[in-house]
């Protein structure tokens, strides 16, 4: 029992890793039908910023927020340069080739600035696990459960109270109709890209002390989390977290129970399952698209 | 920036001045990987190739010629590896390579070298089949100056099972070639002894969470973990450990002293074990010079080469290929080879005397007596028995007959 404890906490840890990344995906999805495929870099990007930052002897806690401010300038960037441009002309797909390639340019870019090696981010918390239910926990696994789910209860909440929610909502519903209300889309979805680096750039330095930090960090990371955002449902906030915490928790298991040479299988089978079978995802809602 | 923007002046220099001396410098190839997880070996290596050109071209080169280096980043992926095998002999027409960290990327690129009878000088890449893929042809242009893992796999099994008395060892290896064959080794050497792993289990490179694989080992009652992976896994590897609270001996493959294990995995990084061919410690006045050259030239961080058992032989490397050419008075592949598996003067390199390391049959120039145990302590690299340490200055030379070497498959035809 307590190794299955153990893998379940594990799971969980590894699953809001993918979940905070996978919940960037969703927001700019929410507002122009659009996704950073950049997102991993995104975050590679925050992780790397903040530990040049911590390593200028800024503290771990003071260094969130500066994060946080790059993320957004840099969620802009992307949106300008490559995504408004693809939106214009209406085309559907212009925005794929020009996210990832806005996440290669920044790839390289931080291998130039940073170097090519996987660098140590200092935990901020104790590195001796707590026992817990008989099973360890790392004091930074707990932090990192804590802040996805903070920081995506403070976007939900943003979101359904607030005036600006409501137009990021609208813009979402029905972008043609919103923009005749006055409501000036190009901002909203400027705004959505910027909240969506953001957040990648805060999942970075959150689980930076976890993983290691380098140049190429976000690629694995961010196609996982693509996975959950298609398992869970590009529109559901719920569903993130539950698919998050199934991919993650297939993995660890699966590893222990079966073999871990095939550990990363039971969740991409359950993507192609979903696809297949639900394509909105498990929480998704099916949109009916009008041609 | 500073210093990618000091290695492109670097680079364009060193391309100016290759225009110039076209005509009569010889051209060595170097392919490793300068960037990724293998970077620090790579980069090491390099930096020990850079540093012994220099040495020879300040002496007036060979057959009065200067060397001239063309280097070649091959990420550690096997595609890039065979399109710079390809364009190093077409395009740049290498006398002769010396490099490959990667035991998967010799393996895909080495082919190239061999049809085009070039002679290639593997001075990192450990993969026992690595100087093997062309027993079946009369010529073999494939040699190699690092510990092979026919040697290491023996070695990390004679230190578990009977120096340190370990009845029960997990393997924990990562998914590429390198990873796998050295899995295979342990095996192998395992079974030598009668001992049956308790666990093998595999991981993926980037892995972040090795949970799944600690917990098998620790279910099983290791009490050891036998490694073959790269830094930054084994760092998570160490770090896993940590988090489990669940803390055995690490011994495994020479990577275990790869500056990225040790500074990722920090405190739970201490005490892993691992063969090396050198140790950074002025032992010999030849290593007292080199270590001091290396930490002058390039300022590693806190005076610790990132890779030193890297930089020895890439250095080395270079000064066994000089010898040959200059025996064989020309650059032809073939004349190159002969004279290297049979070298009339000993050359002195790092890592040991270099007396007649190569025949027609053998060419590997390292042997089960050379390397030592080195040991993570105080985030470097220290020799693992005082024993050794004490008799460091006794140069180790090859011996032909040395004792716990696997034997190693002939090649299928």
């Amino acid at each position: 029992m307590q190794i299955f404890t153990q893998l379940i906490y594990s799971g969980i840890a590894l699953g809001m890793i993918y979940a905070v990344i996978a919940f960037g995906y969703q927001l700019t999805f929410a507002t122009s039908d659009t996704l950073n495929f950049g997102q991993g870099d995104a975050l590679m990007l925050g992780a790397l910023v903040g530990l040049t930052l911590v390593g200028l002897g800024v503290n771990y806690w003071l260094m969130i927020p500066m994060v946080c401010v790059f993320g957004a300038v840099q969620g802009m960037v992307v949106e300008r340069i490559g995504v408004r441009p693809a939106i214009k002309i209406k085309s559907e797909f212009g925005w794929i080739m020009s996210t990832i390639a806005l996440g290669i340019i920044f790839k390289n870019v931080a291998e130039n600035v940073w170097g090519h090696d996987d660098l140590k981010f200092p935990s901020p918390l104790p590195e001796s696990p707590i026992k817990f239910l008989g099973a360890n926990v790392l004091p930074m696994e707990i932090l990192v459960v804590v802040g996805a789910i903070a920081l995506m209860a403070a976007v939900e909440v943003f979101n359904r109270r607030s005036i600006y929610g409501k137009a990021v909502v609208a813009t979402f519903n029905d972008r043609d109709a919103a923009k005749l209300m006055g409501i000036n889309t190009g901002l909203v979805i400027t705004f959505s890209y910027a909240l969506s680096s953001m957040s990648a750039a805060f999942a970075g330095v959150l689980i930076a002390p976890l993983t290691l930090t380098g140049a190429t960090m976000g690629a694995v990371l961010g196609l996982k989390a693509f996975a959950v955002a298609i398992i869970g449902g590009l529109t559901s906030g719920m569903g993130i977290i539950v698919g998050g915490i199934i991919l993650g928790i297939a993995e660890t298991t699966t590893g222990f129970y079966l073999s871990t040479g095939y550990k990363d299988v039971p969740g991409l089978v359950l993507l192609l399952v979903v696809l297949a079978l639900k394509p909105a995802g498990l929480f998704g809602k099916t949109v009916i698209k009008k041609v | 920036m500073i210093p990618s923007l000091k290695l492109t002046a670097l680079s364009l220099l060193l391309a100016a001045s290759g225009l110039a001396m076209a005509a009569d410098s010889i051209k060595i190839g170097v392919d490793g990987p300068f960037t990724g997880g293998s970077s620090s070996m790579g980069v090491s290596m390099r930096d020990g190739v850079r540093l012994a050109v220099d040495e020879i071209n300040k002496s007036g080169g060979v057959l009065g010629r200067k060397l001239e280096i063309v280097e070649r980043d091959d990420e550690a992926k096997n595609e890039r590896g065979v399109q710079i095998a390809q364009e190093l002999i077409n395009k740049e027409k290498v006398t002769a390579l010396v490099g490959y960290i990667n035991t998967g990327v010799a393996l895909a690129s080495e082919r190239f070298f061999q049809e085009a009878k070039i002679p290639v000088m593997n001075n990192v890449a450990t993969g026992s089949i690595v100087t093997h893929q062309f027993d079946d042809q009369p010529d073999n242009y494939i040699f190699r100056n690092a510990a092979h893992d026919s040697i290491q796999a023996p070695m990390i099994v004679e230190e578990a099972i009977t120096r340190r008395g370990f009845k029960k060892v997990a393997i924990l290896a990562d998914s590429t070639n390198y990873g796998q064959l050295g899995r295979a080794d342990l095996e192998k050497a395992l079974e030598l002894k009668g001992v049956k792993p308790v666990a093998v289990e595999k991981f993926n490179i980037k892995d972040v969470d090795m949970t799944a694989q600690l917990l098998k080992a620790k279910e099983a009652g290791a009490e050891a973990i036998l490694t073959y992976g790269i830094g930054p896994e084994l760092a998570q590897i160490a770090n896993g450990m940590t988090k489990l609270g669940w803390k055995v001996p690490m011994i495994g493959s020479w990577t275990l002293s790869m500056a990225n294990f040790i500074d990722n995995a920090g405190p739970g990084g201490e005490g892993a074990r691992m063969p090396q061919t050198f140790i950074q410690e002025a032992t010999t006045p030849k290593r007292k010079a080199f270590i001091e050259n290396y930490l002058k030239t390039f300022k590693p961080k806190n005076n610790r080469i990132d890779s030193p058992v890297s930089a020895a032989q890439g250095y080395d490397s270079v000064y066994l290929l000089a010898a040959a050419i200059k025996q064989a008075k020309s650059t032809d592949g073939p004349k190159i080879k002969e004279a290297l598996e049979d070298l009339k003067t000993p050359i002195e390199g790092v890592v040991t005397i270099y007396n007649k390391p190569f025949s027609k049959t053998d060419h590997e120039a390292i042997t089960a007596n050379i390397p030592v145990f080195g040991e993570v302590k105080g985030e470097r690299v220290v020799f693992a028995y005082p024993d050794d340490a004490k008799k460091a200055s006794e140069v180790r030379l090859k011996d032909a007959n040395a004792k716990g070497a696997l034997a190693v498959p002939a090649k299928k035809k």
